[in-house]
Formats: C-alpha cells, structure tokens, sequence
C-alpha cells in the first residue's frame, strides 16, 4: 500500500515537475515579450534585426504614420551580480502611449526632460530596484559586450496590476538615445512598432508601407518572433516532456505490480466474501475503490513533490535554454491549473487503469479458501505462446511506424512505447527459456536451492515477469539515454577536434554561449592581427537574417584556409565548393539548418539584405553540432558586398610554431588592458567549455534517468516483496521440511538475483534498440544531427551489474523478514 | 505391548511449558508436559481443539521454541540447538504431515516428495527409487507430475503422507492427518499408515480426533488442562 501510493506519487511528481519547468520558461518568455512586444500588431526590422532610424522619422513625417513606435531592445549584464542579466528597453516616451500601458507611468511621475536629455538615464521598477539594492538617483552599472557604462535611476516605477508587476520585473527602461549608446547602435534601432488598424483595411495598409519602406527593411506580424522563439525551444521541451512520460509508465507498472499484489494477498478473504454472498461487482467495485484511496493519496503526495522538484527543474531548463537558444530569466514558476489537472488526470487515471486487470481478477476468485496458484501459474503458461505473438505483433507495428516516411517526433515516441511494451510481452516466455538454461548452473553453483531458486522464477512466473519487465524497461531507458548522450558527446568531441584548429579564440562576452553576435572593437582586431608569434588571425561575424522568410544565424567566416580545414561536408563536392563560396553567392548550410527547411545543395536561398532580397545558391551541408536551430556560413567577401556591416564577432589566432600559447595570451591581454573586456581561450579550454555546456544540457535528461531508475527501483521492491510474501506459507512448509534460515538467504538471493540479471541481460537489446531509435530516428527528427553511435561495453556491464544490485537490495527485506518469521505463524494461518 | 524399559526412549520430552504473550495477558498453553516414546511405536495423542496438540508437535519438531523444558532425542537436547541446527536436524530425522497438506503449491507432486532430502544436497538414486516406490504405495505413481491443485483432498494427504515416510525419518509426526478428509477417504489413508508405519515399525506421534486411528495406537495420551496424560483405549473410546 505504502509502496503504491510512493509509486503513484513519483510518476505523478515527476511529469507535474516537468510540466512546470516548462510552462515556466514559456511563460517567462511570454511575458519578456510582452514587456518589449506592448500592443504592437507589425513591426518593421531591418535585414540584421538592426534598422536605420530614419525610416522611423520619414514614416512619421512622409507617410504620415501617427501609431508608431521606436524600439531598441537587448540584454545587459550587472558586474555587481554576476549572473544576472537585465532586460533593456529603449523607447521614444512620446511615441509610446498606444503601445505599454506600463510605460505611461514614465510620461507622468517623470522628468522627462531628464530622462530624454542626452545624459544616461533609466527607469526601474520598484521592485527591481530594491532586488538589485538600488535607490532612486543612484547609478547602475551595467555592461555589455565587455564595455561597462553606468545609467543613474531617476525614478522608480509603482506597478499598478499584479500582471504589470511581472511584465516590468527585471525591466530597465531607457530612452532610444541612451539605448543607442548603451548597445553601439548610433542611429539605429532594433524596429519600429505599429498599430495597424482592423483586419480588413490592413491588407491595403501594408501595401503601401511596403511601398513605401527602402530596400533592407520589412514589415513583419508581432507574432512572429515570440512563435520563432517557440519554434526553437519545441524539440527541446518535447524531449522533456517524453521523459517524463516514460516515468509515469514505468510508474503505471509499479501500480499494476502494487495492486496485483494486494488483490493476491486476499484472494483467501475475497473467496470466503464470496462464499458469504457479496457479488462480483461489489468485489470490483472494492478493489477499484481501493484503487482509487492509492490513486488520490499518491497524486496528492505527487503533486507536492513535484512542484518541489519542478523548482530544481526549472533551474535546470532555463540553463540550457539560456546556454543554447537565448537569453531568459525565470522570475516566478508558473503553476497553471491545467498542469495541475494533468497530474491529477494521469495519477488517478493511471492508477485506475492499472487497477482494472487485478480487479477483474479477484472478481473471478474461487469461492473457496484454498489458495490456487498453481491453475493460474498453469494458465499463464497456456498463454505464451499468445504472449509471445503479441510482442511480434507489436515490434512489427512499431517497425512500420518507425520506416514510415514522415519526421513526426510523437509517432516515434509511440513506436519507442510499442517497442517496450513488445519487449515486456516478450519477457515471459524469455524468463522460462533463460531459467531452464540458469537451472543447472545454479544448480551447481548452489545445490537444490539454486536450481530451487530458478525453477521459482518459472512456477511464479506471472510475478516473476512483471518484475523482469519493469526493472528492464528501467534499465533499458538508461542504456538507451546513456548510449545516446555518450554517442552525442563523442560525436561532439570528435567535431570539435576537427572544427577548432586555432590555438587562441578571442570574443566579446556574449549572452547565449553558442550564439555569439556581440561585436568586437575594431581596434582590437588590428591589434591581434599584429600581434607577435602570431601567423594567421581569422574572423568570424554572427549574425541573425531572414532567410527564406524566417529568422536565421548567419555564420561569416573571414578568407583563408581555416575554412576548408575546419568545415566537414556532409553533401556537396569539397573540391570546388570552396572556390566558388569565395567568389560567387554561394552559402552553405549546417546539417540541422538543412534538415529542417528541407534545404540541400542546389537549392536556392532568399535572404534580405542591405541591398534588399537577394537569392543564394546552397553549395554544400556540413556537419554542424554547434547550435540544433541551424545556420547558414557565408564568405567575408560576399557578406560585405550584401550588408553593410563590418563589425567581427570573434577572432581566431594560429600561433607560429614553438610559440607557448599561455604566453601569447598573457601578452595579448597586456596589449588590451582597458580597452574592451574580451574572453580569450586556448583551443584547450574553448574546447572544455564546450563540452561543458553540453553535459549542461543533459543534466536534465540525467535528472530525469535517475528518476525512472528509481521508480523503477521502487517497482521491483514492491514486485519481489509481493512475490516472497505471497510464498510465505510455501517457505514455511519448506522450512518445516528442513529448509535452514540461510538456505531461504540463499533462495531469496538467488532468485533475485538471477532476475536482476536476466532483466539486465534483457534490456542490453532493448537498450540498444531504444539508442538506436534516440539517435537515429528521434534526434535526426527533432534535430537533426548525424551522430556515430558509440557503444562501450562498460555502459552495458554497468547496466547488467545496476540491473544485479537493484534486484538483490530489493530481496534484502523479503529475505529478511522470510528467514526471521517463525513458520509456526504461516503454518496457523489457514 | 509396553515399552522395552531397558532401552533408552527415543523421545523424551521433560517438563515442557508454551506460553503464548497475547498484548499483555499470557496464555499458558502447556504446562509441564512430560512424556517418553520409544522406537517402533505408534502414539496417539487426543485433546480437545486449542488445548495445544499442534503446538506441541510443533515444539518437539523444534518449528516452534518452548518456553522451558526440554526436549531430547536419543541423548541429543533439541532445546539447545540453534534454529539452524534444529532446521538440519528436523530434515534428516522427522517427518511432518499436516492436517491441511501442506503441499507446495508450485512444485510437483514428485518434487514435492523429493524436497527434505534434496534440500540435505544429498539426493541418491537409491533415494530417489525408494520415494518412487513409496508414491507406488500411496497409490499416486502416475501422479507424480501433477501439480497438487489437482489432486483431491485425500489424494495430496497421501502425498503428505509419502514426503514424510520418503527419507525413512526417526520420528514422524502428524497433525490430524485426516481432519480435512471424508469418512471414506480417512479410511484409505489409514489403511496406508497402517502398512507403512505400524507393520515396518516405524516410529508416528499422531495428533487426532479420529477414533478410528485409536485401534492401530501402541500408547494413548491425552493433552488436558496443559498437562499430557496417558490413557487406556477404553477410557479414550469413553470420552
Ligand atoms: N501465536 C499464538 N499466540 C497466541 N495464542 C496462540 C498462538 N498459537 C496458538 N495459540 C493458542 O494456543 C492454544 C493451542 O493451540 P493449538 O493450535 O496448539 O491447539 P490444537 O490443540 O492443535 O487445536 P485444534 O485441535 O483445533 O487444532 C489455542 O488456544 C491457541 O489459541
Ligand atoms: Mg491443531
């Protein structure tokens, strides 16, 4: 009883804490948006998400435009806590009144002439103020790309809703000129916002703004970029919330174990009901109800726990978020009544569910008292053969959906479920096989007790097998994940050995560790190019494009060989690729890019461009691990023929021969001593940070394993102690024909242990086939990455050895309690 | 028939006391049973239900432990040994029927005969032989691979009945064998230990009702107020 509720509550627990880690960040996002979207219908941007701030004033002044908005908005961090990255927003105060009802305040309680004037002011919420121990007229310090500058606060703003409390959480307010020289954006602006009238004059309306706006800038939905930021988290939150699933069915064994197990234990009593006249249905309707105290107890126990965890869990989520796709900051953990809901529904529904078969089968208890397993054991039996085809039948499905042509994610996650459940279906008829091979090995190794031991493992073998099955299926999740992180990392590994060549790395400090666009001072590049003890210096500028209509990172890489060297094709001809990427418009295009646009060599892409929409001809795919949203890599020359910028994000530098790299840093770093704060890495460590942020990112996934091994865990326990508490009486009867308190050790051991190890042997196929379908099937869909598998026989030996122990410290207390009950009680109770 | 005084008993059970603690109160259920069995004998012990005849069989076997007193086979003190030695000790020399069979559930007919001696790891052909002719005896040979729920009540009391005569036991001790089984059934079984025990010698304690069983006793005891008395047939057939 104990054991289901705590199984129920686990598997309940865990998908709550992974709904609200994800919400959460949904959420967050959702509401940083709206802090910078307001009441904007349209938006125009310009080719690099930077737009020229004359198009704002000849729309207001030429087309005569009342409802627009200048906006300048980005990240800044604060030295004084590290970590801790602010929300800056440059508006026009006079524009803005249609647009944040928050920002009105600034028009009213302010001095506006102050605020406007071109000294560097800013507006804080209260709230953020007192976080950040800041009072009105103090300054703050605040950096960004490695330049620190200070902004006095000449006001604090009053939230006037709950709602506005969070939106401007967090939030700094600035005006656009301060904004301008906050970010090294001189006359420019992020976008521009709109209020365009109802839906059917809009068409015309956009019409003539398109007319209307120069070459390099358009006009796009507010929708867009909050569903682009969506677009990019789905995969990500969907592999989540598939783990949390695969939990809650290792959970929904443990409660068909628990409830088969309670039903057993009194089928005696329910046969004397029966005899005394209580119908079936009110035996069915007892054990469901029973069903349902385990269901609501474990639920609510669950919901606690989760939303605990979910707090651990969102730490975790908005760190991988924040190192892969972009920056975001969890203020509050969003609890929605609907995450809620869904714990409850899969708590007690699952727990219903899985009451349903033991239920039917105390309704069909014998109306005697005579305990019968030895008929359902042998109707067990009778069954293989029926068992055995329905796990065909359920691989052969599960085959077929994973050939079928299509990338769905949810059908593979379905043909991953079938797959599982073919194996569990399988495990019967595996478990007699691999007993009667065990028999006389065990035989040898301990006498009659052994062979006792694994001939048990057959005569029960309707328990027996549920408690294989779950521990594989656990087992054979973290095999699968382990295969699958373990390939990743050594895919990942082996690329970056292969991409970075460079001995130094030299960046601004960006926001997103895999998305570098900050921009370095242009002095700096001449003084690492002439530096000594230096032969080769190469640049790289990243930048976010429209490409084909959607927003994508463009990756400009600088003329020289590092290109070739560095960059491994997946398609396209490496011989003449590279002459034409340096002189025509060719790009090319990450493996994940590719994937999922569909886009490969030969095939054309729209890009707008300073000089307007410009098409590029795809000259090859290459592998790429560094960011799953894809990029396209773009030659310096062609980039500076189509955009106006030339700025460079980060630079790589050979050293010549025999030159100490630690040294050459320690110089460099002396040549840029306050001029612009920059990180500087040895391919060593660039090499260790990226990893780093890798295992980053799979802690989640790591988290979540330990949780379904321990569900699991929890799952067998309830499993073996159901088992040898059920054979309570038949040991006693052994005992009194002579079986010593260390043969029934022995026995427990045994047997326990042959089943941790036949689960074990077990769920190296399955676990197999669960990486194999992780990598080449989910991952390829959500990502699409090739990645090598890579398969060390330690992982499998450590699954086999976790598969042992797990079993044997579940038989510890049966064995326990076996061997210190007094048989005369079992033998009384008749 | 009386006992051969000058051999030495092979059972001698002296001053035995059960006290059973139910929450605070105590139950004293025997109180100084003392009494001697000899080899070849066939005692039966009568008693009222709960005046402690399967505890006391459970103490002599040594699946229960006594409160005081002391239980000797031959000149071994049971009382003594370990729960582990007492366990080695009951599966080479004492046989065990149960009024409710006791039969294991999931193991054949024969493997549930076979059990004490294959759990001594010590199972011969010559054994296993033997135990086949006893499963010939008890009239089940070609039963011997059906599982016990298949077998009629009388049917798996003879299989009790042939596990505990299979590894030729010193003692053997029975606890209503044939409580739970009809007039006609109780007969067949008896007829069986009449030919296995009491022709071949071998030494039963049989706790009953069953005044049928009281023709084929050597020796009547009863078990009253906590105390073992022994008895002629005639006051037994009386009460
Ligand atoms: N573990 C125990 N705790 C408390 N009382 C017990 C325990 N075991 C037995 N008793 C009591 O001891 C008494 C003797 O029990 P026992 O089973 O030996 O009787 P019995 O003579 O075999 O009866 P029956 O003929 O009905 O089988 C009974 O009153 C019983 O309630
Ligand atoms: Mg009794």
């Amino acid at each position: 009883m104990f054991l289901s509720v705590l199984g129920v509550a686990l598997g309940v627990a865990v998908v709550v804490a992974i709904d609200l880690a994800n919400t959460s960040a949904t959420e967050a996002f959702r509401l940083s948006s709206e802090a910078v979207t307001g009441r904007a219908t349209h938006h125009i941007v310009g080719s690099r998400e930077l737009l020229d701030e004359r198009v704002y004033l000849d729309l207001r002044l030429e087309a005569g435009i009342k409802d627009a908005a200048p906006v300048i908005d980005g990240f800044v961090s604060i030295p004084s806590n590290p970590g801790r990255m602010l929300q800056v927003l440059g508006i026009d105060p006079l524009a803005e009144g249609p647009f944040r009802s928050f920002t009105g305040g600034v028009g009213s309680g302010l001095d506006l002439g102050r605020f406007i004037s071109s000294e560097q002011t800013g507006v804080l919420s209260a709230l953020t103020a007192q976080n950040l121990n800041i009072e009105a007229g103090d300054s703050l310090k605040v950096r960004f790309e490695g330049q620190e500058q200070s902004i006095t606060i000449i006001s604090l703003l009053e939230a006037e809703s709950e709602q506005s409390a969070r939106v401007l959480d967090n939030l700094l307010i600035v005006d656009i000129s301060t904004a301008q020289a906050l970010f090294g954006m001189a006359g420019q602006l992020s976008r521009i916002e709109l209020i365009l009238s109802e839906e059917s004059e809009q068409s015309a309306q956009i019409a003539a703004l398109n007319e209307f706006l120069p070459v390099g800038a358009v006009l796009e939905r507010s929708t867009t970029k909050s569903e682009t930021m969506a677009q990019m988290t789905r995969a990500f939150s969907l592999n989540l919330v598939a783990l949390s699933l695969l939990a809650l069915v290792v959970g929904m064994f443990l409660i068909y174990n628990t409830m088969t197990f309670s039903v057993v234990q009194r089928r005696p009593t329910i046969g004397r009901l029966r005899a005394l006249g209580v119908t079936q249905k009110e035996i069915f309707s007892l054990v469901m109800g029973e069903a349902l105290l385990i269901g609501v107890l474990g639920t609510g126990i669950g919901l606690l726990a989760g939303i605990a965890l979910g707090q651990g869990l969102v730490h975790l989520v908005t760190q991988s978020i924040n190192d892969l796709y972009y920056v975001l900051r969890v203020r509050t953990w969003d609890l929605s009544y609907w995450s809620l809901a869904k714990g409850v529904g899969l708590g007690v529904g699952a727990t219903l569910l899985a009451a349903i078969a033991p239920a039917r089968e105390a309704t069909s208890a014998p109306i005697s008292t005579v305990l019968q397993r030895s008929t359902e054991e042998s109707r067990v039996r009778e069954g293989l053969p029926r068992l055995a085809l329905a796990s065909l039948g359920l691989a052969v499905t599960a085959i077929l959906l994973l050939v079928l042509p299509g990338n769905s994610i949810a059908i593979s996650y379905l043909a991953l479920l079938l797959l599982i459940l073919a194996f569990a279906t399988a495990t019967p008829s595996m478990v007699v096989g691999m007993a009667r091979l065990a028999r006389p090995l065990m035989s040898a190794v301990g006498g009659v007790v052994g062979r006792m031991a694994a001939q048990g493992t057959i005569t029960a073998l309707s328990r027996t097998s549920i408690a294989i099955a779950s521990l594989m299926i656990a087992i054979s999740a973290t095999i699968g994940v382990g295969v699958m992180v373990n390939s990743f990392r050594s895919t990942v590994e082996v690329w970056l050995e292969y991409t970075l060549r460079a001995d130094i790395y030299v960046s601004p400090p960006g926001l997103v560790f895999r998305r570098n666009d900050a921009t370095l001072l242009p002095e700096i590049e001449a003084i690492l190019r002439s530096q000594d003890g230096v032969v080769g210096a190469y640049s790289v500028r990243t930048a976010s494009v429209k490409a084909n209509n959607e927003r994508a990172d463009l990756v400009v890489v600088g003329p020289g060989p590092q290109r070739k060297e560095g960059t491994r094709l997946k398609e396209g001809d490496p011989d003449r690729v590279w002459d034409r990427f340096g002189a025509e418009t060719t790009v090319l295009v990450s493996e994940p890019y590719s994937f999922r646009n569909d886009i490969h060599v030969g095939d054309t892409i729209t890009m707008g461009t300073d000089q307007g929409e410009q098409a590029f001809l795809v000259g090859a795919v290459y592998y790429d691990y560094g960011s799953d949203l894809g990029a396209i890599m773009m030659s310096r020359n062609t980039y500076e023929m189509y955009f106006m910028d030339r700025g460079v994000s980060g630079i790589s530098l050979y050293a010549a021969p025999g030159q100490d790299v630690d040294a050459l840093i320690e110089s460099i770093r002396g040549r840029l001593a306050g001029k612009q704060e920059v990180n500087m890495r040895s391919n060593r460590s660039l090499r260790e940070a990226s990893l780093d942020v890798f295992d980053r990112t799979f802690t989640v996934t790591i988290v979540l394993r330990l949780l379904a091994v321990f569900v699991a865990f929890i799952g067998v326990l309830s499993a073996l102690m159901a088992l040898q508490l059920e054979r309570a009486r038949e040991l006693s009867v052994m005992r009194a024909n002579g079986l010593t308190p260390r043969q029934v050790w022995k026995y427990v051991t045994m047997q326990t242990g042959l089943m941790g190890f036949m689960a074990g042997l077990m769920s190296i196929p399955l676990g197999l086939t669960l990486a194999y379908i992780l990598i080449h099937v989910i991952n390829k869909r959500s990502f699409g990455w090739t990645l090598q598998i890579d398969i060390t026989p330690a992982i499998l030996g450590q699954a086999v050895i976790l598969a042992v122990l797990a079993a044997l410290l579940a038989g510890i207390y049966p064995a326990w309690k076996m061997s210190r009950s007094n048989p005369a009680n079992a033998l009384r109770d008749e | 028939m009386l006992p051969d005084s000058k051999h030495e008993p092979l059972l001698k059970v002296v001053n035995l006391t059960k006290t059973y603690l139910e929450g605070e109160s105590e139950r004293h259920v025997l109180r100084g049973v003392q009494f001697e069995i000899y080899k070849g004998e066939l005692i039966v012990m009568l008693g009222r239900s709960g005046s402690g005849k399967s505890t006391l069989l459970n103490l002599i076997s040594g699946i229960d432990v006594a409160s005081s007193g002391e239980v000797f086979f031959g000149n071994r003190n049971l009382t003594a040994l370990s729960e582990n030695e007492r366990t080695l000790f009951r599966r080479e020399s004492i046989g065990i029927i149960f009024q409710s069979f006791n039969l294991i559930p999931t193991l054949t007919v024969a493997e549930n005969m076979l059990l004490p001696m294959e759990l001594t790891g010590r199972l011969s052909t010559a054994q296993q032989a033997r135990a086949l002719e006893v499963l010939e005896e008890v009239g089940l040979k070609d039963r011997s691979d059906s599982y016990p729920d298949r077998l009629s009540g009388g049917e798996q009391q003879r299989v009790a009945l042939a596990r505990a005569l299979a590894h030729e036991p010193l003692l053997i001790l029975a606890d209503e064998p044939t409580g739970n089984l009809d007039f006609k059934t109780a007969g067949q079984v008896m007829d069986i230990l009449q030919r296995l025990v009491h022709d071949e010698k071998r030494t039963m304690l049989i706790a009953t009702h069953d005044r049928d069983i009281l023709n084929l006793a050597d020796r009547i005891f009863s078990l009253q107020e906590g105390q073992l008395v022994e008895v002629t047939l005639d006051t037994a057939m009386g009460v």
